[in-house]
């Protein structure tokens, strides 16, 4: 049997997509992992029922694997989890009402859980994070410079980095390429080639948009529960 | 017939590991005894902290300790072979017909007689070493009983010391506690290259402080005890750093107990 | 023109001296100062106030910011419980002695200058903390110089001197998205750049004593190393006075960092 990975991100609090793309699974052969990166949460619907669902899955759910995303940070840093620092979203000119709605969009039952997600999981060839290698907040795209794409992957020394910021479905294969190091220091002068490895960053959707992976033959698939698609900017209920 | 070998020589000329591998060859019934070495004008003796008896007997499972014998095991076995270790300076005269007269003395506290008497650069059965002609030497030690070192801390101490940062080392030696519970034997001469760094047979569980023997002693010219000290104390494990470094050692050796 | 750049002070007065004659000598007039002006050396004040006097641009290396900003604030990660236990003490030490006037121009120091391509910092264009080694990675000490908007990146923190030329660089790309087109290939052709390490003023750790600093010449693009010998005995001396831990002193004299790591493997059994 090749078990593949179901990978999704970007629910912000809907439980009826949620079980919505649970269902989806279902119906698909094969599929034994399910990950979620971040943004479980958002402030424009009351999150805790997902939460919940997420803490403490159904008989039949596919067991979510979650880390932090980007709101679950914000939440955090308001919180005081993360030392001094000011949530990044104050920075909007509407920064503090959406601050407001995210706090009242989460029940402070979840905190302790939402802090102790990781930042990615990173584990022999793969990484799976929510935005970049060095920020949970910057977003890799197939647009990215492939220079800095590269080096994300270096930080993490992976082969396949998943991320799901951006909310883009794509895959960036670095398929060539080379570069020449000369060094000099006090003892003495040196040259070395180096190629680019092959390596790629997968872009795996947010919301309605998710993607089905198999590590063993290393095919995508880029899918879409059906209803509606992207996130919702319904208001509470 | 039991036979009773002295072996004496110089500091780090090699008799220890001489008789780590004679005896090792041996196989059999054998008994080992460090006395204290002979004085001699300016030089001082190193320490007898017990090391070398605890690094044979680690090594040498069957070997008796005779630095207190009981009436028992002195009597004589068959083919016990004993092989007894001293420290002395300077070669026996070749008109000697017995060992130094303040080893003697120590011998016939033992009653015991040695059937040959060996010394290093002298005796061709013994290996030749580079020994060092001593004019002056000044000796040094520390109980370090229940201290454990941080593992990359010794190593960065160990290097200052025989380099010279704490005066000229010409000899040291040590058993040192780590924190998974292993005990090394570490071995420096100045004439030999490179230090020995060598793993005791035995491994105490990693609960708490080891109560076996543990201790340092050096032997050089214009020593810094003060320096030296410091620094110890400095790469030693206080209680709480110890229980957080052994604690995961202790989980992990659990979770491999078997569950029926 | 040619222009001076120095690194890594650590308060070694003596050592900051002979390398100001030698830039002096050579008729240099701009010079750049990568922070860590002070950290385990006994002459943090002096080191300050001759780089005030200078008026050398600086920018705040690690130990700048962590007297500044006190050993909570530290990133840094010592190799062993010894190593950090003198860090600690070298830090305690240097913040009681220097003054607040000197702490003040330390917490204003920029965390990195630039005049035109070129770019000046301490660790790297990311953190005070980040080691550029010679042999990290070459597309990403390259992304470390493209992405601050940089073809020359001055850099030092590692205490080991070294130019390195990153060139004739591209990447190949295949992109697919979702839906049934067929993936898109790239190139992206990489631009040349140039990593240059200072070194170390104040405690050379490349296997000699001298301190070392480059000169670059920002028309023909040439960096040339420069070690310079100066009274190693007198720094000694002076830490030995300042009450600081005397085998600082015997460390500095073998050309070994105050706080290293390990230098005999670490329990293994030998050869003999």
């Amino acid at each position: 049997m090749i078990e593949r990975w179901a990978l999704v991100s970007g629910l912000c609090g809907d439980l009826d997509l949620y079980e919505r793309i649970q269902s989806d699974l279902k119906k698909q052969r094969d599929i034994a992992d399910l990950f979620v990166l971040g943004d479980l949460i958002g402030p424009d619907r009351n999150c805790d029922a997902l939460l919940m669902r997420l803490r403490q899955p159904k008989r039949g759910d596919l067991q979510p694997n979650c880390i932090y995303g980007w709101w679950e940070e914000q939440l955090l840093v308001d919180y005081g989890y993360r030392g001094d620092q000011k949530p990044d979203v104050c920075n909007d000119p509407d920064g503090a009402t959406t601050m407001r709605h995210l706090r009242e969009a989460v029940s402070q039952e979840h905190l302790n859980w939402l802090s102790s997600l990781q930042f990615g999981f990173i584990e022999l060839d793969y990484g799976l994070i929510h935005g970049s290698s060095a920020d949970v907040g910057v977003p890799l795209q197939e647009t990215t410079s492939p220079l800095i794409l590269l080096d994300r992957l270096t930080r993490l020394d992976v082969n396949r980095l998943f991320t799901a910021r951006s909310g883009r479905q794509f895959r960036l294969q670095l398929t060539g390429g080379q570069i020449q190091s000369k060094v000099k220091d006090h003892a003495g002068e040196g040259q070395s080639n180096q190629a680019v490895p092959k390596r790629s960053v997968i872009g795996i959707g947010s919301g309605a948009n998710y993607t089905v992976y198999s590590p063993a033959s290393d095919h995508i698939k880029f899918l879409s529960v059906a209803g509606r698609s992207g996130r919702s900017n319904l208001g509470f209920g | 017939m039991q036979q009773i070998w002295l072996i004496t020589g110089p500091p780090g000329c090699g008799k220890t590991n001489w008789i780590r591998e004679t005896l090792l060859n041996h196989g059999g019934s054998c008994a080992y005894l460090r006395l204290d070495g002979t004085s001699h004008g300016g030089l001082e003796l190193g320490h007898n902290a017990g090391i070398d008896r605890s690094w044979l007997m680690d090594q040498i499972p069957q070997l008796e300790d005779w630095s207190e014998p009981t009436s028992d095991s002195q009597l004589s076995s068959s083919d016990r072979f004993v092989l007894i270790e001293a420290q002395q300076f300077s070669a026996p005269k070749p008109s000697a017909d017995g060992p130094d007269p303040e080893i003697k003395q120590q011998l016939d506290r033992f009653n015991l007689t040695p059937y040959r008497m060996l010394h290093f650069g002298v005796d061709p059965e013994l290996p030749k070493q580079d020994t060092l002609d001593f004019t002056r030497l000044e000796a040094w030690h520390l109980d370090l009983q229940g201290c454990v070192w941080d593992p990359n801390s010794l190593s960065s101490f160990w290097f200052e010391l025989v380099n010279g940062a704490y005066g000229d080392v010409y000899r040291a030696k040590a058993l040192m506690n780590m924190p998974d519970g292993r005990s090394f034997f570490c071995n420096w001469m100045v004439s030999q290259s490179g230090s020995q760094f060598l793993p005791l047979q035995s491994v105490v569980p990693p609960t708490g402080r080891p109560r076996r023997r543990s201790h340092l002693v050096i032997q050089g010219k214009d020593l810094i005890p003060s320096g030296i000290e410091s620094t110890i104390n400095d790469c030693l494990l206080s209680d709480d750093v110890l229980e957080l470094q052994q604690a995961p050692l202790r989980d992990q050796q659990s979770n491999l107990q078997p569950t029926f | 023109m040619a222009h001076a750049v120095i690194s890594c002070l650590h308060a070694n007065l003596a050592a900051f001296e002979a390398v100001l004659d030698d830039i002096d000598q050579q008729g240099i007039k701009t010079i750049t100062c990568l922070g860590d002006l002070v950290g385990y050396g006994p002459q943090p004040n002096e080191v300050v106030e001759l780089v005030r006097q200078r008026a050398i641009p600086t920018c705040q290396g690690c130990w700048d910011e962590d007297i500044i900003d006190g050993l909570n604030a530290c990133e840094c990660s010592y190799p062993s419980q010894l190593a950090e236990r003198r860090g600690h003490q070298a830090h305690h030490w240097t913040a009681n002695c220097l003054t607040d006037d000197n702490k003040a121009f330390l917490a204003q120091l920029p965390t990195t200058l630039r005049r035109d391509k070129l770019l000046f910092v301490h660790g790297s264009p990311n953190s005070q903390h980040e080691y550029l080694l010679p042999d990290m990675n070459a597309f990403a000490a390259l992304e470390r110089v493209e992405t601050a908007g940089a073809e020359t990146l001055f850099c030092g923190h590692t205490h080991q001197p070294y130019v390195r030329e990153l060139s004739g660089g591209s990447i190949r790309v295949s992109v697919q998205q979702s839906g049934s087109e067929p993936a898109r290939e790239q190139e992206m052709t990489l631009p040349m750049c140039r990593i240059v390490n200072a070194g170390s003023v104040g405690e050379p750790r490349h296997g000699s004593t001298k301190a070392t600093y480059v000169v670059h010449d920002d028309v023909s693009g040439e960096v040339s190393i420069r070690e310079v010998n100066y009274d190693v005995a007198k720094t000694c001396q002076a830490i030995v006075e300042a009450g600081l831990p005397e085998v600082f002193a015997w460390r500095l004299s073998h050309g070994f960092e105050y706080a290293g790591a390990p230098k005999m493997p670490a329990m293994c059994a030998s050869d003999d």
